[in-house]
């Protein structure tokens, strides 16, 4: 299996050492987002399925975000019915990262998260930033 | 690559504990088992309640029972520590603590990776029913320890 580190700017993943279908993943949230300055560690597993099924990701620093859940779980089209094969991790990395730069309230998985986000934005971007330095400030 | 090793990917306690989850949301076979998270803010999931509804033929009829389960970092390479809330007279728990001791329930004493939640609860159930378990007496229903 091919390994990972510098994926992309802002993005590395490396292999588990027990397991090498299991990656620790970092992402730095991106300039100009709510997410800026943050160090988010996420896990990866590519399930037995892959690549006919997609890799299952989830966020293991908390994030104020109305795509993730409190279980850091990640509603994203191409890790569920968009997934093909011809995918790579990397392109998975890289829109997680955008993910974070353009906020989807219309497709929510935190129903209060995005409530919060259509009824007031600049509010909820200010809890965005608020958790970005109280959970992924990497310290 | 290369690996002809198919059958054996292991999935990690993390992605393992999100598919219990997401199967217990789902509802399981007949609904006499269920369990779920206690606190949807713990990202490691490690605090859940399961319910069994006691089998019939048993003096267990009917009744619900509710236990914790408690799922370390090591599960599932170890298992859950599993105690029963409700107060419930069974020969493989501890009559004080509610404890379900593993000497005395050979599936947490031999326990295997492919386990789960749902495979404890689901023997659990089994094993009120069996014949040295079926007629003791049991404490008012309702009782906790």
């Amino acid at each position: 299996m091919m390994l990972l580190f510098d994926v992309a700017p802002g993005i590395s993943a490396s292999p588990s050492e027990e397991n090498m279908r299991y990656f620790n993943v970092m992402i730095l949230g991106p300039t100009q987002s709510p997410y800026e300055g943050g160090v988010f560690k996420l896990e990866l597993f590519l399930p037995e399925e892959y690549p006919m099924a997609a890799p299952k990701v989830r966020f293991l620093t908390k994030i104020y975000h109305p795509n993730i859940d409190k279980l850091g779980r990640i509603c994203l089209d191409i890790l569920k019915d968009k997934w093909s094969p011809a995918l790579q991790i990397r392109t998975v990395l890289l829109s997680i990262q955008a993910l974070l730069s353009a906020p989807n309230p219309d497709d929510p998985l935190s129903d209060n998260i995005a409530k919060h986000w259509k009824a007031n934005e600049a509010e909820a971007v200010e809890t965005a930033k608020e958790w970005t330095r109280l959970y992924a400030s990497g310290a | 690559m290369g690996s002809s090793a198919g059958s054996s990917v292991v999935v990690p306690r993390n992605f393992r504990l999100l598919e219990e989850l997401e199967r217990g949301e789902k509802g399981i076979g007949d609904g006499t088992v269920s369990y779920g998270m206690d606190d949807g803010d713990d990202i490691y999931m490690r605090s859940w309640t399961g319910t069994i509804i006691g089998p019939h033929n048993s003096v267990h009829e009917g009744r619900i029972y509710q236990l914790k389960l408690f799922c370390d970092k090591d599960y599932p390479e170890k298992p859950p520590s599993v105690r029963f809330h409700s107060r419930i007279n069974m020969t493989c728990v501890n009559h004080e603590t509610g404890v379900v001791e593993p000497k005395k329930f050979s599936m947490l004493a031999n326990w295997q990776r492919e386990y789960t939640m749902e495979s404890i609860l689901t023997q659990l159930k089994k094993e009120m029913a069996a014949p040295h378990n079926r007629k003791l007496v049991q404490p008012p229903e309702g009782t906790f320890f």
